[in-house]
C-alpha cells in the first residue's frame, strides 16, 4: 500500500493539510474469533489459564471454529486523511475500529497510534437518563478520559454545537434521540482527537445536524485523520479522500480515487431480494435490463454510464379482471430511497388490458443518475378499480452506474448554464 | 502544533500485557486508578445517586433497611428463638455487628464480581481502564455499609456496649477482607463473561461459609465438627476480627489473623495480575 501515501485531495475540505504526520500506522494486523459459543467459552477458559501460569499460546493460528475476523491489515494515516471505510454488514469494519480504539487487542500485527483517539463507535457512552444533559456532559467526559477542565473550558461551545438549548439541565431521559446523539458527538469533537473513529453514527442526526457535523469534521482535519465508517456513497463520497473497502476481512480494494473505490464494492453488491405484493391480478416475469441493444438478465447487474441509455424489458401476464392497466417502474437507490419514477399513465402511454402475456419494454435516454448501486422496482396498477394494486414487485432488477466526479445526489442534472454582464 | 507532535504514542500488539513484569503490572494499574479518579467519582455519582432519584423517599431508603434488619434480630432473641453461646455483651448487638462484617464481605465480594459486567454497555464501547469500575462499585458499596455502620454503632451504644478506641483502626482491619473478597471477585468477574457456572457455584459456596464462620453464634459452640470448621475457615479470622476491633477493642486471634489477611494479599495481588493479562481477551467475548 505504499505510494498511497499523499492523496489528500488538495483543497476539497478548505482545510490546511499537513503532509508528513503519521498518526495511525497499522501493520499487518490479524483478528479472530470463534463461531460457537460454548467452544468460545471454551477458548476463553483455556487463554485464561494460560495467563495464570504466564504462557503464551504455541500458536497464534486458528483454532477449531474459529475464523479470521480481520486478515492482514495493512494501512497507514496522516493528518488531514479522511478514510471512507466500506464493506457489507460482517465485513470487519466495527471490529476494526474497535482494535484502533483499543477496546480488543490485535491477535497478530501491530497498531501505532500518535494522540488522542476519539471514538464515535456509540454515541453518549454511558449517558444516565436520569441525570441532565449538564451532568452528562461530565460523565461522558470522563469516560472519554477528558479532565474535568477540559470539559470546564469547553462546556459552552460543547451546549452551542448540540443545539440542546435549555434542556441542558433536564433528565436525558426525556431527551429525543437525535438531541442525545447531537450531544454525544458534541463531547467526542470537543476532546480534539488526532484520529477520529465514526461509525455510522450521523445516519440518526437530521439533515441539518448532519451536515453541521461533516463541517465539524473538516475543521478538525487540519490536526486529525478520520476514519469514516457509513453505508452512505454518498457521504462517503462528500466526505473521503481515499478509501477502503473490506470484504471478509481482508482488503479488497484500497486507494485515493474514491470513486473507483465505490464502484468496487457496489459491483459486488446486490440489491436483489424480490419482494411480490398486491391482488397477485397481474405476473411480472422475464426482466432484461441495460442500454439499447445491450440486454441482459436482470440478476446481472449491468454497468451503465452517467447520460446513457436504460431499457427495461419485462413479461406482463394479467388475468381477465384487470380492465384498465397501468404500469409504473420506480428506481431506488442503495439508500432505498426513490430517486425516479415512470408512469405508464403520464407518458401518454395505455397498456392493453390483454388477458394473458405480453411483453412491455420501457426505455429512458440520457439518464442523469449519479455513481451508486440501482434497484428496479415495477407496479402493475387497475386504474379502473380505484387503482387497485394487481402486483408490486420490488428489485426485480439491479444496475450500476459509472460516473467519475462523486457528489451528495443521487441525481445530476446536467444543466444549460449562462452568465450575462451588468451594466 | 508543536504541543501535538509530543502527543504520546500508543501501541496495541498481541500479548502486550505479558510482556509487563509480575510487579510492574500493580504499579501501572495503581497509575490507571490515580488517572481514572474523575471517572471514578463520575461513575460513583451515576450509579449512587441515581438508583435513588426515582424515588420519592429518595436516599431515606438507606436507612431503612438496615433497620429492619436489626429490629429482626431483636425480633428473634426476644422471643427466645436464638440461643447463643456465652457472649458477654446483648446478643443482638453481638449479631448485628458481626452480620454486618460479612455484610461486608459478601459486598465487596460481589462489587468486585461486577467489575466488567457493570459497564458491559460501555466495555464494548470505549476503551477506558476497566480496573475504575472495581473502585467505583467498591466505594459505592462503602458508602452504603458507612451509613449502617454508624446505625450499628448508635444501636450498640443503645444496648449499653460502647465501642473500644481501637475502633479507629477498623479501615485497617478490614482491608485484607477487601483484598480476599476482590481476589475471588476478579476471577469471578472474568469467568462470568465465559460462563456463568462458575459464578453461580461461587454464591452457593459462599452461602455455606457463613454457616460456618461465627458471626450469628459464638464461637464457643458445643460442637466438635463445627469448632473445626471454624478453625480452619479463613473468614473467620477475618470477619470476626473485624466485629472484635469494635466490640472488644482486640482482633479476633492474632496469628490466624495475620496469617489470613497475607495469604489475602497475596492471593489479590495474583488475581490482579490475572486480571490485568486477560480482561481484553476476555471481553472479546462479551456478547
Amino acid at each position: 500500500m505504499k505510494g498511497l501515501a499523499d492523496c489528500n485531495k488538495a483543497g476539497v475540505q478548505g482545510s490546511a493539510i499537513d503532509n508528513g504526520e503519521m498518526v495511525l500506522s497499522v501493520k499487518h494486523v490479524s483478528k479472530k474469533f470463534c463461531k460457537k459459543l460454548r467452544r468460545s467459552m471454551a477458548y476463553g477458559i483455556a487463554d485464561l489459564t494460560r495467563n495464570l501460569f504466564g504462557i503464551r499460546p504455541a500458536s497464534t493460528g486458528l483454532r477449531k471454529e474459529e475464523f479470521w475476523a480481520l486478515n492482514d491489515i495493512d494501512f497507514a494515516l496522516r493528518r488531514g486523511d479522511v478514510l471512507g471505510l466500506i464493506g457489507v454488514n460482517g465485513s470487519g469494519k466495527t471490529t476494526l475500529l474497535r482494535l484502533l480504539s483499543g477496546i480488543f487487542p490485535p491477535d497478530r500485527g501491530e497498531i501505532i497510534i500518535r494522540g488522542r483517539v476519539g471514538a464515535l463507535i456509540a454515541l453518549g457512552a454511558g449517558f444516565h437518563p436520569y441525570f441532565t444533559g449538564r451532568e452528562n456532559i461530565y460523565l461522558n467526559g470522563a469516560i472519554l478520559g477528558i479532565s474535568r477542565d477540559e470539559i470546564d473550558a469547553h462546556f459552552d461551545k460543547i451546549v452551542t454545537f448540540s443545539e440542546i438549548g435549555d434542556f441542558i439541565d433536564a433528565p436525558v431521559a426525556t431527551y429525543s434521540s437525535g438531541m442525545r446523539v447531537r450531544l454525544g458527538f458534541s463531547v467526542a469533537i470537543a476532546m480534539k482527537p488526532d484520529l477520529l473513529l465514526i461509525d455510522e453514527v450521523l445516519a440518526v442526526g437530521d439533515l441539518s445536524f448532519k451536515i453541521k457535523c461533516l463541517n465539524a469534521i473538516s475543521d478538525l482535519l487540519g490536526t486529525a485523520a478520520v476514519i469514516f465508517v457509513s453505508h452512505s456513497m454518498q457521504l462517503i463520497a462528500r466526505i473521503s479522500t481515499r478509501i477502503m473497502v473490506l470484504h471478509g476481512g481482508s482488503i479488497s480494494h484500497h486507494g485515493c480515487d474514491v470513486g473507483a473505490g465505490i464502484d468496487h464494492y457496489t459491483s459486488r453488491l446486490s440489491l436483489s431480494g424480490r419482494k411480490l405484493s398486491g391482488s397477485g391480478k397481474a405476473t411480472v416475469s422475464e426482466v432484461m435490463i441495460g442500454s439499447a441493444g445491450h440486454l441482459v438478465s436482470a440478476d446481472r447487474a449491468p454497468s451503465l454510464n452517467y447520460g446513457g441509455d436504460l431499457v427495461i424489458a419485462f413479461t406482463v401476464e394479467l388475468t381477465s379482471s384487470v380492465k384498465h392497466p397501468a404500469v409504473n417502474v420506480f428506481i431506488l437507490n442503495q439508500e432505498m430511497y426513490p430517486v425516479a419514477e415512470c408512469f405508464s399513465e403520464n407518458c401518454g402511454f395505455r397498456v392493453r388490458a390483454e388477458p394473458g402475456k405480453s411483453r412491455l419494454t420501457v426505455k429512458f435516454r440520457n439518464i442523469p443518475f449519479n455513481a451508486g448501486m440501482y434497484s428496479v422496482g415495477v407496479i402493475v396498477f387497475d386504474v379502473a378499480a380505484r387503482n387497485e394494486i394487481a402486483l408490486r414487485a420490488d428489485s426485480v432488477a439491479t444496475f450500476q452506474v459509472n460516473y467519475s466526479t462523486r457528489s451528495w445526489s443521487s441525481v445530476i442534472l446536467a444543466g444549460e448554464w449562462e452568465q450575462r454582464e451588468i451594466v | 502544533m508543536g504541543d501535538r507532535i509530543n502527543r504520546r504514542t500508543t501501541v496495541y500488539r498481541p500479548y502486550q500485557r505479558h510482556e509487563l513484569g509480575f510487579f510492574r503490572t500493580w504499579e501501572v494499574m495503581a497509575g490507571n486508578i490515580m488517572d481514572a479518579r474523575e471517572l471514578i467519582w463520575q461513575l460513583f455519582k451515576r450509579d449512587f445517586l441515581a438508583s435513588y432519584k426515582k424515588s420519592f423517599m429518595g436516599i431515606s431508603w438507606i436507612f431503612i433497611s438496615p433497620l429492619v434488619g436489626i429490629l429482626s434480630w431483636v425480633f428473634l432473641q426476644k422471643t427466645g428463638m436464638l440461643q447463643p453461646g456465652e457472649l458477654g455483651i446483648p446478643y443482638p448487638a453481638y449479631v448485628l455487628v458481626g452480620s454486618s462484617m460479612w455484610g461486608l464481605f459478601m459486598g465487596f465480594f460481589n462489587s468486585a464480581k461486577e467489575t466488567l459486567s457493570s459497564g458491559k454497555a460501555l466495555v464494548m464501547q470505549v476503551n477506558y481502564p476497566h480496573e475504575a469500575l472495581l473502585f467505583m462499585q467498591t466505594a459505592q458499596h462503602l458508602a452504603n455499609f458507612l451509613i449502617t455502620f454508624v446505625i450499628t454503632i448508635i444501636v450498640l451504644i443503645l444496648f449499653g456496649v460502647i465501642p473500644s478506641w481501637k475502633t479507629v483502626f477498623f479501615p485497617l482491619v478490614i482491608l485484607p477482607l477487601f483484598f480476599l473478597a476482590a481476589a475471588i471477585g476478579l476471577v469471578v468477574s472474568m469467568i462470568s463473561v465465559l460462563s456463568i457456572d462458575f459464578d453461580k457455584m461461587v454464591n452457593v459456596v459462599l452461602g455455606l461459609l457463613m454457616w460456618i464462620t461465627p458471626v450469628i453464634y459464638s464461637e464457643k459452640v458445643d460442637n466438635q465438627l463445627v469448632q473445626t470448621l471454624i478453625a480452619w475457615n479463613p473468614l473467620t479470622y477475618l470477619v470476626c476480627s473485624a466485629r472484635d476491633i469494635i466490640i472488644y477493642g482486640r482482633l479476633y486471634e492474632t496469628p490466624g489473623y495475620l496469617f489470613c489477611a497475607a495469604i489475602s494479599l497475596l492471593l489479590f495481588m495474583i488475581s490482579w495480575r490475572l486480571f490485568y493479562v486477560s480482561e481484553d481477551k476476555i471481553i472479546e467475548r462479551m456478547i
